[in-house]
């Protein structure tokens, strides 16, 4: 017994000193790291973690939080425009709720992008000292316009109900100009690292407009604006989830559904063109460099495509289920459900052709590679290419589309004497687009790569144009409807918010993983083919540590999102001390 | 407090399946291209050498087995064939210098000259890849002192410092042993014996250690511990001495190809 105790009490001793040397060293470690005033150094190390990690997990917090204040501005101004033409009150209120969500974003995205700079300045001194270099007035317009997003941002917030409904939608219009220049201007610096102009052959600036406007600027502004919509909306979305799922009352239950239908609503609409917006700046970044191109698709980054190819086709899944399951509030809407089973074989099918990767050698033992006759399926190979790919994207699209279409009509029977032709002609330009779309992933295996670069063009455009000419008939053959029955709001499973939920932890990784091949597409340069990267960390890590380091943030990122969740929702509490019935501060101020 | 857990719990769920995901892709590390010394006078065979490192590091994601531009098997012996009028050597370097001279039928325009970003080869650099190419399929028969009428233009790279030059100042590069010495590695490890320092002797650590595992050892030393040795001393040493901030991946790799040398005087 009395050696035991000695020894437990060895051990307490034992751990002490060794937790005391830890720590010691740590702080050691620190710094050192810190310490190096006097001598010029182009990098310095993070503890723990390294450099290139660090800065990769608060950059990307940095901007999951600037997507988020950047895309509710602009669904909620256009929301709270529909409720001033219409002089729905609930349409403001379905406002109100989004922008409660953008102060503490905004104070979130100001203190990540602070600690960023640091970060930048201490552990990449030389590259940002280049950096300056090149972008230093920029940086003055970019600090002054942050001072007129924040007027922008607050005095809408704060100024809601307060003013003329005018001058209200005016500060809203503020806030996403104002936003959007802030956007472009910071794009400007990220593209540069990839596609870098306006320099001369020693690698100075010559022209910084040049230089903001490089290659992949524009495409990558397009793409953002979208994205952010698209990522802005899930996350709204899953306010609206969160809430409905801690609702009291009918009447909350019916509003947070709603609200969270909306966010959906919004966040799938935006993501339809996004893969239009991707392959523009795909094209760009081969247009730019070939090597560039080649390491993107072909590449180290290959794979990535593929984990893309799941989430993406998880996110159509998850839109989709969300809408049938809506179609459930709604009387009358039972009569489409024999579609939805065909519009889920022809998703689930896409989903795999998508996911199909053209060559697995790397995933293969050698016996099943002498079975396959080589490192690509004899068969599955041909939908490994983009060919098949682009297809089965577009009538992913397109199956998403009608699903939205047949949730639409729901609770409606159109009234105009046309209807009938109007339904074939709908039915019509589907299959016709259908024919296209297939027609030209199937000719595209006969043609040379070049061409079938381009042919995903004309796929595209019949897409866009099939969208386009069948929402105009609807919306001309609905005017009038009978409505058989109001939507239930309300009615919905909880199941459904979890669809929610997944589309914006769907949507998060996504970016995540998106914003690590734009940055990691680089490889061992700061900026593309100017400055190396010299510091240990230049080699590409695997996509599994990138997919570790992305799902650390998105965990990051939500625990932070739950804090702004929580915040939003105490304006809709009982005072302190205040009895039951009593309005609350919000009420009371609006 | 119950649903904030679910979806908490849930969003974990969902974040580990992606992280999932992400593992069953194959699983590689790509490094910068190795730092060829192209310095001095070199024999035929030390510049198909170095010709070979140069285009293995750099052309072979265009090059290689699902060509976006054409494949390089045998190249040596049609090179002189391809283009009227023009000899191997010829035609080599305008594919490097002036690539959208001429354009292989079937194959479109695109490829960026050898002597601008990102691969900024100097003149004495193309020589070697000449020479290497050749060697695909003929026999080499470019020397050092090979003129080409492109070198020396502007673009350059050995004439103009690139555009990696702003940033990136070209040094003579040291030898492993050279950089090894200048770390103080030696401090802690023997190098010339088997004796035991402060860490592990390193006089045979190229017949212990794979080359993976000897970076591994540098950039992670925690990660595996000799045995006899605690963990905890090397890293902070390292982190503290300033080692991680100014050593280049280059540099590293140079270290880690002269430690795995080591194998013990055999």
């Amino acid at each position: 017994m009395k050696a035991t105790a000695n020894f437990r009490r060895f051990l307490i001793l034992a751990s002490s000193l060794a937790s005391l040397l830890l720590i010691s060293l740590l702080f050691l470690g620190v710094e050192n790291v810190f310490a190096e005033p006097e001598k010029e150094v182009a990098y310095r190390a993070f503890p723990w973690i390294g450099s290139r990690v660090a800065i990769w997990i608060v950059a990307q917090l940095h901007l999951y939080f600037a997507a988020f204040v950047l895309a509710v501005p602009i669904f909620a101004l256009i929301i709270e425009f529909i409720g001033y033409k219409t002089g729905e009150k609930k349409y403001d209120k379905l406002a109100y709720d989004f922008t409660k969500l953008l102060s503490v974003s905004f104070s979130l995205t100001a203190t990540f992008g602070a600690i960023l700079t640091f970060m930048l300045i201490i552990l990449y001194p030389k590259f940002t000292d280049y950096f300056v270099s090149v972008f230093q007035p920029t940086f003055f317009i970019y600090v002054a316009l942050f001072f007129f997003e924040a007027f922008f941002l607050y005095s809408y917030y704060y100024g809601w109900g307060k003013f003329h409904p005018l001058l209200h939608l005016g500060l809203g219009l503020g806030l996403n100009v104002v936003g959007t220049i802030i956007m472009f201007i910071a794009n400007g610096w990220v593209t540069f690292m990839t596609s870098p102009a306006g320099l001369d052959e020693q690698g100075a600036v010559v022209s910084v407009w040049k230089a903001v406007s490089n290659y992949t600027w524009m495409p990558i502004n397009v793409h953002r604006i979208i994205a952010n919509v698209a990522f802005g909306g899930s996350i709204a979305a899953a306010y609206g989830a969160f809430k409905f799922l801690g609702a009291k009352t009918d009447e909350e239950r019916a509003h947070y559904d709603w609200m969270g239908y909306i966010g959906n609503f919004i966040a799938i609409c935006a993501f339809l063109p996004l893969p239009f917006a991707g392959y523009w700046l795909g094209k760009e970044i081969y247009a730019y460099s070939q090597n560039l191109g080649m390491t993107l698709m072909g590449g180290a980054f290959s794979w990535l495509f593929i984990i893309q190819a799941v989430l993406i086709g998880n996110l159509f899944l998850a839109a989709n289920f969300y809408l049938w399951l809506g179609m459930g509030r709604i009387p009358g809407a039972e009569r489409f459900r024999w579609v939805i089973k065909y519009i889920l074989i022809v998703i689930m099918v896409c989903f795999a052709v998508w996911a199909t990767p053209i060559s697995i050698g790397a995933i293969s033992s050698p016996d099943e590679q002498r079975q396959m006759g080589g490192a690509a399926h004899p068969i599955l190979r041909f939908l490994g290419v983009m060919s098949a790919k682009n297809t089965a994207v577009n009538l992913l699209i397109l199956s998403t589309y009608l699903s939205f279409l047949l949730y639409r009509r729901g609770n409606k029977i159109p009234t105009v004497s046309w209807a009938k032709t109007g339904n074939a002609l709908q039915f019509g330009i589907f299959v016709v687009a259908v024919a296209i779309v297939m027609f030209i992933g199937i000719y595209g295996y006969f043609v040379p790569t070049a061409l079938r670069i381009k042919m995903s063009v004309p796929q595209v455009i019949t897409v866009l144009v099939t969208m386009v000419a069948v929402t105009i008939i609807d919306v001309f053959m609905f005017r009038g409807a009978k409505i058989t029955s109001g939507i239930q709001w309300g009615k919905m499973p909880k199941i459904a918010q979890y669809a929610l939920f997944f589309t914006a932890i769907t949507f998060t990784w996504l970016m995540g993983l998106m914003g690590y091949v734009r940055s990691g597409l680089r490889q061992h340069y700061h900026v593309y083919g100017v400055m190396q990267d010299t510091s240990p960390d230049a080699f590409t890590p695997t996509l599994g540590f990138a997919a570790g380091v992305v799902s650390v943030t998105v965990l990051l990122f939500f625990l932070l999102v739950a804090f702004v969740f929580w915040l939003a929702s105490l304006t809709s509490k009982k005072d302190y001390g205040e009895p039951a019935g009593s309005n609350t501060l919000s009420e009371r101020y609006h | 407090m119950k649903n904030a857990l679910i979806i908490f719990l849930f969003t974990s769920v969902v974040t580990l399946f992606y992280y999932y995901v992400g593992q069953m892709v194959p699983q590689n590390k790509v490094y910068p291209p190795e730092v060829v010394d192209v310095t001095g006078s070199l024999s035929i065979e030390q510049m198909v050498e170095a010709g070979q490192k140069i285009v293995t590091g750099k052309c072979m994601s265009c090059h290689g087995i699902q060509p976006r531009f054409p494949a390089l098997q045998g190249v040596g012996g049609i090179a002189g064939t391809r283009k009227e009028g023009t000899t191997d050597v010829e035609y080599l370097a305008e594919s490097l210098y002036d690539p959208d001279a001429f354009i292989v039928p079937t194959f479109a325009k695109g490829m960026t000259a050898a002597t601008k970003p990102p691969l900024s080869l100097n003149d004495r650099e193309i020589l070697t890849v000449i020479a290497y190419l050749q060697s695909l399929g003929g026999t080499p028969s470019v020397s050092m002192d090979t003129k080409l009428k492109y070198q020396g233009a502007s673009g350059s790279a050995s004439a103009s410092a690139p555009a990696a030059g702003k940033a990136d100042e070209k040094k003579e590069p040291l030898s492993g042993e050279a950089l090894v010495t200048n770390f103080g590695c030696a401090a802690c490890h023997s190098m010339t014996t088997a004796d035991r320092l402060v860490g592990p002797s390193l006089y045979d650590v190229g017949k212990k250690l794979s080359k993976a595992a000897i970076y591994e050892a540098i950039m992670d030393p925690d990660a595996t511990i000799a045995e006899g040795f605690f963990p905890g001393m090397m890293g902070p040493t390292l982190l503290g001495a300033g080692f991680y901030e100014k050593v280049s991946s280059g540099e590293l790799k140079v270290m880690v190809d002269y430690l795995f040398s080591l194998k013990g005087g055999a």
